[in-house]
Protein backbone atom coordinates (compact mmCIF):
# COMPACT_ATOMS: atom_id res chain seq x y z
CA UNK A 1 0.00 0.00 0.00
CA UNK A 2 1.02 3.47 -0.76
CA UNK A 3 1.78 5.36 2.16
CA UNK A 4 -1.34 7.24 2.95
CA UNK A 5 -0.91 11.07 4.36
CA UNK A 6 -3.79 11.19 5.75
CA UNK A 7 -3.31 8.21 8.00
CA UNK A 8 -0.70 9.76 9.71
CA UNK A 9 -2.53 12.13 11.05
CA UNK A 10 -3.82 11.73 15.12
CA UNK A 11 -6.26 9.29 15.12
CA UNK A 12 -9.01 11.99 16.56
CA UNK A 13 -8.89 13.78 13.74
CA UNK A 14 -9.39 10.94 11.58
CA UNK A 15 -12.08 10.05 13.58
CA UNK A 16 -13.80 13.49 13.21
CA UNK A 17 -13.58 13.41 9.87
CA UNK A 18 -14.80 9.48 9.18
CA UNK A 19 -18.11 10.91 11.99
CA UNK A 20 -18.65 13.94 9.91
CA UNK A 21 -18.46 12.35 6.49
CA UNK A 22 -20.97 9.86 7.58
CA UNK A 23 -23.15 11.81 9.30
CA UNK A 24 -23.68 13.76 6.13
CA UNK A 25 -23.42 11.38 3.62
CA UNK A 26 -26.38 9.76 5.42
CA UNK A 27 -28.26 12.99 6.14
CA UNK A 28 -27.79 15.10 2.82
CA UNK A 29 -30.34 13.54 -0.06
CA UNK A 30 -29.90 15.91 -2.54
CA UNK A 31 -28.28 14.38 -5.91
CA UNK A 32 -25.30 16.82 -6.17
CA UNK A 33 -24.08 16.56 -2.37
CA UNK A 34 -24.60 13.01 -3.01
CA UNK A 35 -22.13 12.86 -5.85
CA UNK A 36 -20.01 14.68 -4.57
CA UNK A 37 -20.06 12.27 -1.65
CA UNK A 38 -19.59 9.29 -4.12
CA UNK A 39 -16.69 11.12 -5.84
CA UNK A 40 -14.91 12.21 -2.75
CA UNK A 41 -15.06 8.75 -0.94
CA UNK A 42 -14.42 6.34 -4.14
CA UNK A 43 -11.04 8.46 -4.93
CA UNK A 44 -10.06 7.96 -1.51
CA UNK A 45 -10.80 4.78 -1.44
CA UNK A 46 -9.41 4.17 -4.79
CA UNK A 47 -6.34 5.70 -3.70
CA UNK A 48 -6.26 3.07 -0.09
CA UNK A 49 -7.14 -0.27 -1.88
CA UNK A 50 -5.64 0.07 -5.54
CA UNK A 51 -6.68 -2.13 -7.91
CA UNK A 52 -8.44 -4.52 -5.91
CA UNK A 53 -10.35 -1.46 -4.64
CA UNK A 54 -11.64 -0.77 -7.82
CA UNK A 55 -13.08 -4.36 -8.36
CA UNK A 56 -14.86 -4.11 -5.00
CA UNK A 57 -16.42 -0.23 -6.44
CA UNK A 58 -17.81 -2.02 -9.74
CA UNK A 59 -19.67 -5.06 -7.47
CA UNK A 60 -21.47 -2.29 -5.65
CA UNK A 61 -23.14 -1.58 -8.96
CA UNK A 62 -25.08 -4.48 -8.99
CA UNK A 63 -26.14 -3.72 -5.32
CA UNK A 64 -27.14 -0.07 -6.62
CA UNK A 65 -29.20 -1.15 -9.21
CA UNK A 66 -31.23 -3.81 -7.05
CA UNK A 67 -31.76 -1.11 -4.15
CA UNK A 68 -32.89 1.28 -6.76
CA UNK A 69 -35.24 -0.80 -8.67
CA UNK A 70 -36.95 -2.80 -5.35
CA UNK A 71 -37.61 1.16 -3.56
CA UNK A 72 -41.00 1.49 -5.81
CA UNK A 73 -42.01 -1.70 -4.73
CA UNK A 74 -42.16 -0.93 -1.17
CA UNK A 75 -42.83 2.84 -1.67
CA UNK A 76 -45.44 3.51 -3.77
CA UNK A 77 -45.99 7.47 -3.01
CA UNK A 78 -45.34 9.28 -6.17
CA UNK A 79 -47.28 11.35 -9.09
CA UNK A 80 -45.92 9.84 -12.13
CA UNK A 81 -47.06 6.48 -12.47
CA UNK A 82 -44.96 4.63 -14.73
CA UNK A 83 -47.20 0.92 -14.95
CA UNK A 84 -48.87 -1.36 -12.19
CA UNK A 85 -48.67 -4.33 -11.18
CA UNK A 86 -51.15 -6.53 -8.83
CA UNK A 87 -53.34 -2.83 -8.32
CA UNK A 88 -49.86 -1.52 -7.15
CA UNK A 89 -48.35 1.81 -8.89
CA UNK A 90 -44.89 1.89 -10.17
CA UNK A 91 -44.20 5.34 -9.89
CA UNK A 92 -40.89 7.43 -11.04
CA UNK A 93 -40.88 9.41 -7.97
CA UNK A 94 -40.22 6.07 -5.88
CA UNK A 95 -37.72 5.48 -8.55
CA UNK A 96 -35.87 8.09 -8.61
CA UNK A 97 -35.93 8.79 -4.73
CA UNK A 98 -34.49 4.63 -4.83
CA UNK A 99 -31.47 6.36 -6.92
CA UNK A 100 -30.65 8.59 -4.11
CA UNK A 101 -31.17 5.56 -1.43
CA UNK A 102 -28.82 3.49 -3.53
CA UNK A 103 -26.25 6.42 -3.25
CA UNK A 104 -26.36 6.61 0.02
CA UNK A 105 -25.99 3.31 0.12
CA UNK A 106 -22.68 2.99 -1.79
CA UNK A 107 -21.54 6.01 -0.11
CA UNK A 108 -21.57 4.45 2.99
CA UNK A 109 -19.99 1.05 1.91
CA UNK A 110 -17.32 3.37 0.38
CA UNK A 111 -16.58 5.70 3.30
CA UNK A 112 -16.99 2.69 6.21
CA UNK A 113 -14.15 0.78 3.94
CA UNK A 114 -12.00 4.01 3.97
CA UNK A 115 -12.48 4.34 7.87
CA UNK A 116 -11.07 0.46 8.19
CA UNK A 117 -8.29 1.14 6.51
CA UNK A 118 -7.63 4.10 8.39
CA UNK A 119 -8.65 3.42 11.65
CA UNK A 120 -6.63 0.34 13.12
CA UNK A 121 -6.92 -1.64 15.89
CA UNK A 122 -3.97 0.30 17.46
CA UNK A 123 -5.67 3.59 16.77
CA UNK A 124 -8.98 2.95 18.12
CA UNK A 125 -7.23 1.49 21.39
CA UNK A 126 -4.77 4.43 21.75
CA UNK A 127 -8.34 7.11 21.28
CA UNK A 128 -10.46 5.08 23.85
CA UNK A 129 -7.20 3.11 26.20
CA UNK A 130 -7.87 6.22 28.79
CA UNK A 131 -11.75 5.52 28.68
CA UNK A 132 -12.41 2.22 28.80
CA UNK A 133 -9.02 0.55 30.04
CA UNK A 134 -10.15 -3.06 30.76
CA UNK A 135 -12.00 -3.24 27.53
CA UNK A 136 -8.87 -1.92 25.27
CA UNK A 137 -6.52 -4.32 26.98
CA UNK A 138 -9.15 -6.95 26.49
CA UNK A 139 -9.37 -6.04 23.09
CA UNK A 140 -5.46 -5.57 22.49
CA UNK A 141 -5.57 -9.35 24.04
CA UNK A 142 -7.34 -10.93 21.36
CA UNK A 143 -5.70 -9.16 18.82
CA UNK A 144 -2.26 -10.77 19.87
CA UNK A 145 -3.86 -14.24 20.47
CA UNK A 146 -5.32 -14.89 17.59
CA UNK A 147 -2.16 -15.25 15.41
CA UNK A 148 -0.82 -17.18 18.89
CA UNK A 149 -3.87 -19.85 18.77
CA UNK A 150 -3.16 -20.36 14.85
CA UNK A 151 0.21 -20.38 15.07
CA UNK A 152 -0.39 -23.06 18.12
CA UNK A 153 -2.56 -25.06 16.25
CA UNK A 154 -0.66 -25.58 13.32
CA UNK A 155 1.90 -26.87 16.11
CA UNK A 156 -0.45 -29.50 17.10
CA UNK A 157 -1.95 -30.99 13.67
CA UNK A 158 2.03 -31.10 13.42
CA UNK A 159 2.59 -32.96 16.63
CA UNK A 160 -0.35 -35.33 15.88
CA UNK A 161 1.13 -36.66 12.66
CA UNK A 162 3.42 -37.03 13.48
CA UNK A 163 2.62 -40.08 16.35
CA UNK A 164 0.49 -40.87 13.56
CA UNK A 165 -2.78 -40.02 14.34
CA UNK A 166 -3.11 -37.17 11.62
CA UNK A 167 -5.41 -37.42 8.48
CA UNK A 168 -4.79 -38.03 4.99
CA UNK A 169 -5.80 -36.78 1.94
CA UNK A 170 -8.14 -40.10 1.79
CA UNK A 171 -9.57 -40.43 5.62
CA UNK A 172 -12.96 -40.47 5.71
CA UNK A 173 -15.26 -37.33 7.00
CA UNK A 174 -15.85 -38.67 9.88
CA UNK A 175 -11.92 -39.45 10.84
CA UNK A 176 -11.34 -35.98 9.50
CA UNK A 177 -14.10 -34.23 11.70
CA UNK A 178 -13.13 -36.16 14.69
CA UNK A 179 -9.46 -35.39 14.11
CA UNK A 180 -10.30 -32.02 13.47
CA UNK A 181 -12.51 -31.75 17.00
CA UNK A 182 -9.88 -33.42 18.86
CA UNK A 183 -7.38 -30.55 18.08
CA UNK A 184 -10.03 -27.80 18.71
CA UNK A 185 -10.14 -29.10 22.21
CA UNK A 186 -6.83 -29.42 22.57
CA UNK A 187 -6.10 -25.64 21.64
CA UNK A 188 -9.31 -24.46 23.94
CA UNK A 189 -7.67 -26.30 26.64
CA UNK A 190 -4.16 -25.50 26.05
CA UNK A 191 -5.36 -21.51 25.76
CA UNK A 192 -7.63 -21.72 28.99
CA UNK A 193 -4.63 -22.85 30.85
CA UNK A 194 -2.28 -20.47 29.33
CA UNK A 195 -4.71 -17.84 30.33
CA UNK A 196 -4.27 -18.61 33.70
CA UNK A 197 -0.30 -18.34 33.59
CA UNK A 198 -0.79 -15.19 31.76
CA UNK A 199 -2.89 -13.73 34.45
CA UNK A 200 -0.56 -15.21 37.44
CA UNK A 201 1.84 -13.44 35.77
CA UNK A 202 -0.09 -9.91 34.99
CA UNK A 203 -0.93 -9.96 38.92
CA UNK A 204 2.48 -10.37 40.10
CA UNK A 205 3.67 -7.69 37.81
CA UNK A 206 1.26 -5.46 39.68
CA UNK A 207 -1.70 -5.47 37.47
CA UNK A 208 -4.89 -4.13 38.84
CA UNK A 209 -2.61 -2.31 42.14
CA UNK A 210 -2.39 1.26 40.49
CA UNK A 211 -4.43 3.18 37.95
CA UNK A 212 -2.71 2.25 34.29
CA UNK A 213 -1.17 5.08 32.52
CA UNK A 214 -1.01 4.30 28.66
CA UNK A 215 1.64 5.78 26.04
CA UNK A 216 0.89 6.73 22.61
CA UNK A 217 2.59 6.93 19.78
CA UNK A 218 0.60 9.85 18.39
CA UNK A 219 0.78 13.76 19.12
CA UNK A 220 -1.57 16.19 18.29
CA UNK A 221 1.14 18.13 15.81
CA UNK A 222 0.08 21.99 14.72
CA UNK A 223 -1.11 20.04 11.09
CA UNK A 224 -3.77 18.58 13.44
CA UNK A 225 -5.11 21.02 14.81
CA UNK A 226 -5.34 23.17 11.63
CA UNK A 227 -6.82 20.53 10.36
CA UNK A 228 -9.66 20.07 13.04
CA UNK A 229 -9.84 24.09 12.88
CA UNK A 230 -10.22 23.76 8.86
CA UNK A 231 -12.88 20.97 9.53
CA UNK A 232 -15.24 22.89 11.84
CA UNK A 233 -14.82 26.00 10.18
CA UNK A 234 -16.07 23.76 7.02
CA UNK A 235 -18.65 21.70 8.84
CA UNK A 236 -20.09 25.00 10.11
CA UNK A 237 -20.98 26.70 6.51
CA UNK A 238 -22.12 22.94 5.95
CA UNK A 239 -24.38 23.21 8.76
CA UNK A 240 -25.55 26.63 7.94
CA UNK A 241 -26.30 25.98 4.72
CA UNK A 242 -28.51 22.98 5.39
CA UNK A 243 -30.38 24.87 7.83
CA UNK A 244 -31.51 27.73 5.91
CA UNK A 245 -32.55 24.99 3.37
CA UNK A 246 -29.90 25.58 0.43
CA UNK A 247 -29.38 21.56 0.21
CA UNK A 248 -33.04 20.30 0.24
CA UNK A 249 -34.31 17.84 -1.99
CA UNK A 250 -37.39 16.07 -1.69
CA UNK A 251 -38.62 13.44 -4.21
CA UNK A 252 -42.00 11.95 -2.76
CA UNK A 253 -44.75 12.40 -3.71
CA UNK A 254 -43.45 15.17 -5.96
CA UNK A 255 -39.85 16.09 -7.33
CA UNK A 256 -38.29 18.81 -5.14
CA UNK A 257 -35.02 19.73 -5.78
CA UNK A 258 -33.28 23.20 -4.58
CA UNK A 259 -31.09 24.06 -7.32
CA UNK A 260 -27.44 24.99 -6.65
CA UNK A 261 -26.85 28.73 -7.46
CA UNK A 262 -26.22 31.68 -6.24
CA UNK A 263 -24.74 31.73 -2.53
CA UNK A 264 -26.27 28.02 -2.03
CA UNK A 265 -22.88 27.00 -3.93
CA UNK A 266 -20.67 28.25 -0.95
CA UNK A 267 -22.43 25.55 0.56
CA UNK A 268 -21.66 22.83 -2.02
CA UNK A 269 -17.87 23.84 -1.86
CA UNK A 270 -17.45 23.07 1.97
CA UNK A 271 -19.17 20.17 1.90
CA UNK A 272 -16.62 19.22 -1.40
CA UNK A 273 -13.65 20.47 0.14
CA UNK A 274 -14.30 18.88 3.40
CA UNK A 275 -14.97 15.64 1.86
CA UNK A 276 -11.87 15.67 0.07
CA UNK A 277 -9.10 16.47 3.08
CA UNK A 278 -7.35 13.15 2.71
CA UNK A 279 -7.52 13.19 -1.29
CA UNK A 280 -5.99 16.83 -1.18
CA UNK A 281 -3.65 15.56 1.96
CA UNK A 282 -2.09 13.11 -0.47
CA UNK A 283 -1.78 14.65 -3.70
CA UNK A 284 0.28 17.58 -1.95
CA UNK A 285 2.45 14.82 -0.55
CA UNK A 286 3.06 13.57 -4.06
CA UNK A 287 3.94 17.32 -5.13
CA UNK A 288 6.10 17.65 -2.21
CA UNK A 289 7.96 14.66 -3.00
CA UNK A 290 8.35 15.24 -6.78
CA UNK A 291 9.50 18.72 -5.76
CA UNK A 292 11.81 17.88 -3.50
CA UNK A 293 12.71 15.02 -5.92
CA UNK A 294 13.75 17.28 -8.83
CA UNK A 295 16.09 19.59 -6.46
CA UNK A 296 18.76 16.64 -6.06
CA UNK B 1 -28.47 2.97 44.38
CA UNK B 2 -25.67 2.13 42.33
CA UNK B 3 -23.96 4.41 40.21
CA UNK B 4 -24.57 2.12 37.25
CA UNK B 5 -28.29 1.63 38.06
CA UNK B 6 -28.63 5.53 37.78
CA UNK B 7 -26.63 5.35 34.42
CA UNK B 8 -29.11 3.12 33.24
CA UNK B 9 -32.24 5.03 34.49
CA UNK B 10 -30.83 8.05 32.72
CA UNK B 11 -30.34 6.16 29.50
CA UNK B 12 -33.56 5.08 29.60
CA UNK B 13 -35.75 7.31 30.88
CA UNK B 14 -33.92 10.97 29.01
CA UNK B 15 -31.72 9.91 26.36
CA UNK B 16 -33.52 7.32 24.37
CA UNK B 17 -36.83 9.43 24.24
CA UNK B 18 -34.86 12.75 23.38
CA UNK B 19 -32.87 10.60 20.69
CA UNK B 20 -36.09 9.43 19.08
CA UNK B 21 -37.26 13.07 19.79
CA UNK B 22 -34.74 15.05 18.06
CA UNK B 23 -33.72 12.03 15.14
CA UNK B 24 -37.19 12.14 14.13
CA UNK B 25 -36.31 15.64 13.00
CA UNK B 26 -33.13 14.93 10.67
CA UNK B 27 -33.43 14.88 7.03
CA UNK B 28 -32.89 12.71 4.73
CA UNK B 29 -31.72 8.95 6.37
CA UNK B 30 -30.86 10.43 9.75
CA UNK B 31 -32.99 7.35 11.15
CA UNK B 32 -29.31 5.24 10.73
CA UNK B 33 -27.87 8.06 12.85
CA UNK B 34 -30.39 7.94 15.56
CA UNK B 35 -30.41 4.20 15.28
CA UNK B 36 -26.94 3.89 15.78
CA UNK B 37 -27.18 6.86 18.39
CA UNK B 38 -29.47 4.77 20.57
CA UNK B 39 -27.58 1.49 20.13
CA UNK B 40 -24.18 3.22 21.59
CA UNK B 41 -26.56 4.68 24.37
CA UNK B 42 -27.83 1.07 25.11
CA UNK B 43 -25.06 -0.56 25.20
CA UNK B 44 -22.72 1.89 27.33
CA UNK B 45 -23.83 1.25 30.47
CA UNK B 46 -23.51 -2.56 29.66
CA UNK B 47 -19.75 -1.60 29.32
CA UNK B 48 -19.49 0.91 32.05
CA UNK B 49 -20.41 -1.73 34.46
CA UNK B 50 -17.91 -3.79 33.28
CA UNK B 51 -15.35 -0.98 33.81
CA UNK B 52 -16.52 -0.05 37.43
CA UNK B 53 -16.21 -3.52 38.67
CA UNK B 54 -12.53 -3.28 37.58
CA UNK B 55 -12.21 -6.81 36.08
CA UNK B 56 -8.87 -8.75 37.49
CA UNK B 57 -6.14 -10.45 35.04
CA UNK B 58 -7.44 -14.06 34.85
CA UNK B 59 -11.42 -12.56 34.01
CA UNK B 60 -10.08 -10.61 31.15
CA UNK B 61 -7.45 -12.93 30.15
CA UNK B 62 -9.80 -15.89 29.99
CA UNK B 63 -12.27 -13.32 28.44
CA UNK B 64 -10.03 -12.77 25.63
CA UNK B 65 -9.61 -16.36 25.06
CA UNK B 66 -13.19 -16.60 24.68
CA UNK B 67 -13.02 -14.03 22.22
CA UNK B 68 -10.65 -15.07 19.91
CA UNK B 69 -11.74 -18.18 20.08
CA UNK B 70 -14.98 -16.75 18.50
CA UNK B 71 -13.22 -14.60 16.09
CA UNK B 72 -11.52 -17.70 14.18
CA UNK B 73 -14.60 -19.42 14.49
CA UNK B 74 -16.05 -16.50 12.57
CA UNK B 75 -12.96 -16.07 10.96
CA UNK B 76 -11.45 -19.18 10.03
CA UNK B 77 -14.44 -21.47 8.77
CA UNK B 78 -14.73 -20.68 4.88
CA UNK B 79 -18.16 -21.62 4.53
CA UNK B 80 -20.48 -18.59 4.21
CA UNK B 81 -23.77 -17.86 6.78
CA UNK B 82 -22.12 -21.16 8.57
CA UNK B 83 -20.08 -20.10 11.38
CA UNK B 84 -18.79 -21.02 15.16
CA UNK B 85 -18.68 -17.51 16.32
CA UNK B 86 -22.75 -17.64 17.85
CA UNK B 87 -22.08 -21.11 20.02
CA UNK B 88 -18.47 -20.02 21.73
CA UNK B 89 -20.37 -16.58 22.34
CA UNK B 90 -23.54 -18.41 23.68
CA UNK B 91 -21.31 -21.10 26.01
CA UNK B 92 -19.58 -18.79 27.34
CA UNK B 93 -22.62 -17.13 28.54
CA UNK B 94 -23.75 -20.48 29.97
CA UNK B 95 -20.55 -20.47 31.75
CA UNK B 96 -19.71 -17.55 32.82
CA UNK B 97 -23.23 -16.06 32.63
CA UNK B 98 -24.76 -12.88 30.80
CA UNK B 99 -22.37 -9.95 31.41
CA UNK B 100 -19.53 -12.09 30.22
CA UNK B 101 -21.67 -13.32 26.97
CA UNK B 102 -22.62 -9.69 26.45
CA UNK B 103 -18.80 -8.51 26.95
CA UNK B 104 -17.81 -11.58 24.67
CA UNK B 105 -20.35 -11.18 22.46
CA UNK B 106 -20.10 -7.38 21.75
CA UNK B 107 -16.28 -7.39 21.33
CA UNK B 108 -16.05 -10.51 19.01
CA UNK B 109 -18.19 -8.58 16.39
CA UNK B 110 -16.05 -5.60 16.51
CA UNK B 111 -12.70 -7.33 16.60
CA UNK B 112 -13.75 -9.41 14.04
CA UNK B 113 -14.73 -7.19 11.69
CA UNK B 114 -10.98 -6.00 11.94
CA UNK B 115 -10.28 -8.82 9.19
CA UNK B 116 -14.05 -8.48 7.75
CA UNK B 117 -13.63 -5.07 6.99
CA UNK B 118 -16.05 -2.34 9.56
CA UNK B 119 -19.07 -1.63 7.83
CA UNK B 120 -22.22 0.75 8.71
CA UNK B 121 -23.88 -2.57 10.40
CA UNK B 122 -21.01 -2.39 13.25
CA UNK B 123 -23.35 -1.54 15.96
CA UNK B 124 -26.02 -3.62 15.31
CA UNK B 125 -23.35 -6.80 14.99
CA UNK B 126 -22.18 -5.69 18.43
CA UNK B 127 -25.40 -5.44 20.00
CA UNK B 128 -26.93 -8.49 18.03
CA UNK B 129 -23.94 -10.63 19.75
CA UNK B 130 -23.59 -9.07 22.78
CA UNK B 131 -27.66 -9.84 23.37
CA UNK B 132 -27.21 -13.32 22.09
CA UNK B 133 -23.87 -13.97 24.85
CA UNK B 134 -26.17 -12.69 27.03
CA UNK B 135 -29.55 -14.29 26.66
CA UNK B 136 -27.68 -17.66 26.80
CA UNK B 137 -26.31 -16.65 30.28
CA UNK B 138 -29.93 -15.68 31.70
CA UNK B 139 -31.65 -18.98 30.30
CA UNK B 140 -29.12 -20.95 31.12
CA UNK B 141 -28.38 -19.08 34.86
CA UNK B 142 -28.40 -20.79 38.38
CA UNK B 143 -28.14 -24.20 36.22
CA UNK B 144 -32.02 -24.21 36.40
CA UNK B 145 -32.28 -25.91 32.72
CA UNK B 146 -30.20 -28.96 32.17
CA UNK B 147 -26.81 -28.10 30.28
CA UNK B 148 -27.80 -30.82 27.84
CA UNK B 149 -26.40 -30.83 24.47
CA UNK B 150 -29.42 -31.45 22.49
CA UNK B 151 -31.14 -28.70 25.00
CA UNK B 152 -28.50 -26.71 24.39
CA UNK B 153 -28.39 -27.24 20.54
CA UNK B 154 -32.31 -26.20 20.27
CA UNK B 155 -31.53 -23.09 22.43
CA UNK B 156 -28.97 -22.38 20.07
CA UNK B 157 -30.94 -22.78 17.20
CA UNK B 158 -34.10 -20.74 18.39
CA UNK B 159 -31.87 -17.95 19.72
CA UNK B 160 -30.26 -17.44 16.50
CA UNK B 161 -33.76 -17.62 14.61
CA UNK B 162 -35.76 -15.70 16.55
CA UNK B 163 -33.43 -13.44 18.26
CA UNK B 164 -29.99 -12.89 16.99
CA UNK B 165 -30.59 -13.03 13.05
CA UNK B 166 -33.84 -10.55 13.70
CA UNK B 167 -31.57 -7.96 15.33
CA UNK B 168 -28.81 -8.75 13.10
CA UNK B 169 -31.46 -7.82 9.82
CA UNK B 170 -32.82 -4.94 11.49
CA UNK B 171 -29.64 -3.44 10.42
CA UNK B 172 -30.89 -3.76 6.89
CA UNK B 173 -33.80 -1.37 7.55
CA UNK B 174 -31.44 1.64 8.80
CA UNK B 175 -29.39 0.80 6.15
CA UNK B 176 -30.54 -0.24 2.64
CA UNK B 177 -34.59 0.83 3.05
CA UNK B 178 -35.81 3.61 1.61
CA UNK B 179 -38.20 4.38 4.90
CA UNK B 180 -38.99 2.48 8.54
CA UNK B 181 -42.53 0.63 7.69
CA UNK B 182 -44.22 -2.61 7.54
CA UNK B 183 -43.19 -3.24 3.86
CA UNK B 184 -39.47 -2.68 4.55
CA UNK B 185 -39.59 -4.91 7.68
CA UNK B 186 -41.06 -7.66 6.69
CA UNK B 187 -38.45 -7.29 3.78
CA UNK B 188 -35.28 -7.79 5.66
CA UNK B 189 -36.84 -10.58 8.41
CA UNK B 190 -37.76 -12.21 5.36
CA UNK B 191 -34.89 -11.85 3.46
CA UNK B 192 -32.43 -12.54 6.61
CA UNK B 193 -34.34 -16.01 7.31
CA UNK B 194 -32.62 -18.72 5.23
CA UNK B 195 -29.67 -16.95 6.14
CA UNK B 196 -30.74 -17.32 10.05
CA UNK B 197 -31.49 -20.60 9.70
CA UNK B 198 -28.12 -21.47 8.39
CA UNK B 199 -26.41 -20.08 11.07
CA UNK B 200 -28.80 -21.88 13.68
CA UNK B 201 -28.08 -25.29 11.76
CA UNK B 202 -23.98 -25.02 12.63
CA UNK B 203 -25.10 -23.28 15.90
CA UNK B 204 -27.08 -26.29 17.21
CA UNK B 205 -24.33 -28.75 15.66
CA UNK B 206 -21.40 -26.96 17.49
CA UNK B 207 -23.66 -27.26 20.91
CA UNK B 208 -24.03 -30.52 20.27
CA UNK B 209 -20.73 -31.48 18.83
CA UNK B 210 -18.15 -29.16 21.07
CA UNK B 211 -20.60 -28.14 23.72
CA UNK B 212 -20.51 -30.43 26.41
CA UNK B 213 -16.74 -30.36 25.95
CA UNK B 214 -16.05 -26.83 25.87
CA UNK B 215 -18.49 -26.35 29.39
CA UNK B 216 -16.36 -28.65 30.74
CA UNK B 217 -13.05 -26.98 29.74
CA UNK B 218 -14.33 -24.09 31.10
CA UNK B 219 -15.67 -25.54 34.42
CA UNK B 220 -12.82 -26.89 35.02
CA UNK B 221 -10.37 -23.67 35.06
CA UNK B 222 -13.91 -22.22 36.99
CA UNK B 223 -12.93 -24.79 39.73
CA UNK B 224 -10.03 -25.06 39.36
CA UNK B 225 -9.01 -21.25 39.83
CA UNK B 226 -12.29 -20.11 41.17
CA UNK B 227 -12.65 -17.43 38.68
CA UNK B 228 -15.56 -14.74 37.98
CA UNK B 229 -17.82 -16.14 41.21
CA UNK B 230 -16.39 -14.12 44.08
CA UNK B 231 -15.55 -10.78 44.02
CA UNK B 232 -12.60 -10.63 45.82
CA UNK B 233 -10.80 -13.96 45.92
CA UNK B 234 -9.28 -13.16 42.50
Amino acid sequence: MKQDSFSKLHPAVNLLFFIGAICFGVLLQHPVYLLAGIFASGVYYFFLNGRKGMKNILLMIPLFIFITLFNPIVNTRGVTVLFTYFDRPYTLEALIYGVAVAATFVLMLLWFGCYGKVLTGDKFTCLFGNLAPSLSLLLVMVFRMIPNLLQKAKQIVGARSSIGKGTAEKSSIKDKLGSGMTVIGVLTSWALEGSITTSDSMRSRGYGTSKRTSFTVYRMTNTDWILTFVMFILLGVVIFFAANGGMNAEFLPERNITPINGFNVIGFIAYLGYLMIPTILNVKEVIQWNISRSKI
Amino acid sequence: MKKSNVAMLIVFLALIPLTLFLGDKLPGKGYYITGVLIIIELAVPFFMMFEKRKPQARELVVLAVMIALAVIGRVAIPIPHFKAAFAIIMLTGIAFGPEAGFIVGAITAFASNFFYGQGAYMPWQMMAYGAGGMLAGFVFIKNKIPKKPWIMAIFGFLAVVIWIGPLLDTSHIFIMMPEISFATITASLASGFPVNVSQGLCTALMMIVFGKPLLEKLDRVKQKYGMLEDENGI
